[in-house]
């Protein structure tokens, strides 16, 4: 195969990567997933840079790759901080929460057409209290255990 | 060329650039000290705010143009090229470090960053800061990247850093996750750029275009490859501009970070940003002045310690000599990418202007009209890049003095923001209110606050005898210079709108009454003091405005 045919493979993977992380970065409402999305994003670029640099001979693109890897870590390490810092407050990752700060007179963005097969969690049942009333347990009402 | 050639080289390189690169190096050695203080435990001993601001006074007097290292030819390249040392580094890193030395002092009045949180507070502003030094002085898409990175990720920590506030929180994720999708976006286009023109390395790219360019050999797809990669290039520096339509993170976030951290992002990053945005236009818009490498300077005067090589100099000058034919059919050649690029950047400026001025009508929360103000006056920060565009290819000192024209305002928008911003915490602090309603009445409580808070305000519109004025004035002339006449009557419009959303604060501080029931105000006296030494300089710019106005103007002598 001849060079500039392999250039053109490893383009077309690089902008599907980058398409695809673009796309999800867009659509998906979970804030695990959406920084997720963001990674792949710099992953195709990442596939670009090095397909040009084997097509140009220049070792300047596998660099900037290692820049692009460290700086990625990074930038996922602030990112998952601000995500647990939220999901303490508000035990979900739902992003579509996070939208007390907005313009005024601006309604707030509410789920319509909820498909009907929806489920919310699963419903435990409930008995009926008896007995002495326990002292709350602050540790146990912070606590989630499920997403 | 063996290993030990190479090490060599580097060793020269590294030499040679590190006395120009010395204020970045003391604020590293601060970052690396408050962070010891941390791990030693010696937090309760050793003041942080201290510290820092030793360290960027020391920064600031090491960098600023009385004590420089005079850039070797007009510009030097730094480090194998990743920077370039030129008169507008020197006058974008004195802004910068200015900046962070008023900055420390309004934290440590604020009182916001408490005792605890100091450390951490101190080393992000600091981290930032020398982020938006790089930004300001890079010369290769590597650095371009890095830097942009560098400054934006210690900002959304620094966003979210009242950390039991709800508000908080969102403002750090929404810069957050506004600003991973826009890094993204921005390394596409440089893969792109990188990829096609085959360099990282801004004039070695902008000699690249040329010469396609000039071969014709543009195929239809390469054009719009380039064009494409140009544009998210762009998307990546609208963002750190808070450019419309890339301008969304910003009002939110202005208003769930606090006062000080908003002061920070709308003076030191935007004053950055316009650097780089500067730096990336003249890279491929326009062909540098051949920078010397690092490595020939330190050849260079080891030879003339020697006083053996009579015949370097003419050498030098018979070298000059020819690329100076080459380099000027070159940026001919350029014109396109020019003409281009004057377009995107001035329709950019006109709709930035405009939306953000008319978003401000309606606030309520000062921070958020501040916010729309701040996207506004970015509009008109990017008009003189555009003229500058225009102007490049006929009239290199025209575009010379448009680029000063962006500097100065940078350098007056610094006063102004940090004044408005201080208000803003100090009334804060007195009223625990952020909202435009409970200033009411003001005048007779805290007057001297209150008169400098309008003066911020008036210098803001830009009317004389303030130094807002003369930036506006600098830059309008800079527009007619270079007959952008739709950008100039947008530009005025735009000047005539702000005046009601500014005077509308006014008139609520001055003349509305006082609520019945507020807790009488107090600002203490060092507060005010801070305040109208802020705001003095806007009045005294406004007169004697020559001084800045000729910083400015050799900081750009050199970019065309």
């Amino acid at each position: 195969m001849d060079e500039s045919a392999l250039l053109e493979n490893y383009l077309i993977v690089g902008a599907l990567l980058f398409g695809t992380g673009l796309v999800g970065f867009f659509s998906r409402r979970n804030m695990i997933v959406m920084f997720l999305s963001a990674e792949m994003m710099l992953q195709g670029v990442s596939v670009n840079l090095v397909a040009w640099g084997r097509y140009h001979n220049d070792w300047g693109g596998q660099m900037l790759v290692i820049f692009i890897l460290t700086v990625a870590a990074c930038e996922a390490a602030i990112a998952l901080a601000v995500v647990l810092t939220l999901f303490h407050k508000s035990g979900s990752l739902d992003i579509a929460i996070w939208q007390r700060m907005r313009e005024e007179n601006q309604p707030a963005y509410v789920d319509r057409d909820v498909s009907p097969d929806y489920q919310p969690d699963h419903q435990w049942p409930k008995l009926t209290p008896s007995g002495i009333e326990p002292k709350p347990d602050l540790e146990e009402i912070t606590h989630r255990a499920h997403v | 060329m063996s290993l030990s050639d190479l090490i060599n080289q580097l060793v020269i390189d590294t030499l040679g650039s590190t006395a120009a690169f010395r204020g970045e190096l003391v604020l590293c050695g601060t970052i690396v000290l408050i962070l010891l203080s941390r791990v030693f435990n010696l937090t309760s001993r050793v003041d942080s705010f201290y510290v820092t601001l030793a360290g960027s006074a020391v920064a600031l007097y090491l960098a600023g143009p009385w004590l420089t290292v005079e850039p070797v030819g007009g510009s030097q390249q730094l480090f194998t090229g990743l920077l370039v040392y030129d008169s507008f580094t020197i006058y974008f890193r004195t802004l910068l470090f200015f900046f962070a030395v008023l900055f420390a002092v309004f934290t440590r009045i604020s009182g916001v960053p408490d005792r605890d949180a100091a450390p951490d507070v101190y080393t992000l502003v600091l981290g930032a800061t020398l982020g938006m030094c790089l930004m300001a002085s890079s010369n290769h898409l590597l650095m371009v990247f890095l830097s942009v990175e560098m400054a934006s990720v210690p900002s959304y920590a620094l966003a979210g850093i009242l950390k039991g506030r709800r508000q908080s929180s969102e403002a750090a994720l929404k810069y957050a996750v506004y600003g991973a999708g826009t890094a993204g976006i921005m390394l596409y286009g440089i893969s792109l750029l990188a990829g096609v023109l085959g360099s990282m390395h801004l004039p070695t790219m902008g000699v690249r275009l040329a010469e396609l360019l000039q071969a014709a050999k543009l195929l239809d797809g390469t054009n719009m490859v380039l064009a494409l990669g140009g544009l998210m290039i762009l998307v990546g520096i609208a963002f750190k501009l808070s450019a419309v339509p890339f301008h969304f993170w910003c009002p939110d976030v202005f208003e769930g970070a606090s006062a000080e951290v908003n002061a920070f992002l709308s003076v030191a990053s935007k004053a950055a940003a316009l650097a780089l945005l500067a730096r990336v236009a003249i890279g491929f818009g326009s062909i540098a002045v051949p920078a010397v490498p690092a490595t020939q300077v330190a050849m260079f005067s080891v030879s003339e310690q020697a006083a053996t090589a009579q015949g370097a100099p003419s050498e030098a000058a018979a070298q000059t000599a020819t690329p100076k034919i080459e380099r000027s059919s070159q940026i001919k050649a350029l014109a396109p990418a020019r003409d281009f690029l004057a377009r995107v950047l001035a329709f950019t400026a006109i709709i930035t202007c405009t939306f953000g001025n008319l978003a401000a009508y309606g606030q309520t929360n000062i921070k958020r009209l501040l916010a729309y103000s701040t996207i506004a006056q970015a509009g008109y920060m990017i008009m003189p890049i555009p003229a500058a565009m225009v102007l490049a290819g006929t009239n290199p000192e025209a575009a010379g003095a448009a680029m000063a024209a962006m500097a100065f305002y940078a350098g007056v928008y610094l006063f102004m923001n940090l004044g408005a911003f201080a208000v803003v915490a100090f009334l804060r602090n007195a009223l625990n209110s952020e909202d435009i309603a409970d200033y009411a009445g003001l005048i007779r409580r805290c007057p001297i606050v209150v008169v400098c808070f309008s003066v911020i305000l008036f210098s803001l519109i830009g009317l004389p005898p303030l130094a807002g004025f003369n930036g506006k004035l600098l830059i309008f002339s800079s527009l007619v210079e270079a007959k952008l006449w739709t950008v100039l009557v947008i530009g005025g419009l735009n000047t005539a709108i702000s005046l009601y959303y500014y005077l509308r604060v006014v008139k609520i501080m001055t003349i509305d009454p006082e609520p019945e029931n507020r807790i009488p105000v107090s600002l203490s006296f060092i507060p005010g003091t801070y305040v109208a030494a802020i705001t003095l300089p806007l009045v005294v710019l406004g007169i004697w405005w020559n001084n800045l106005n000729q910083f400015a103007l050799s900081a750009a002598a050199h970019l065309f």
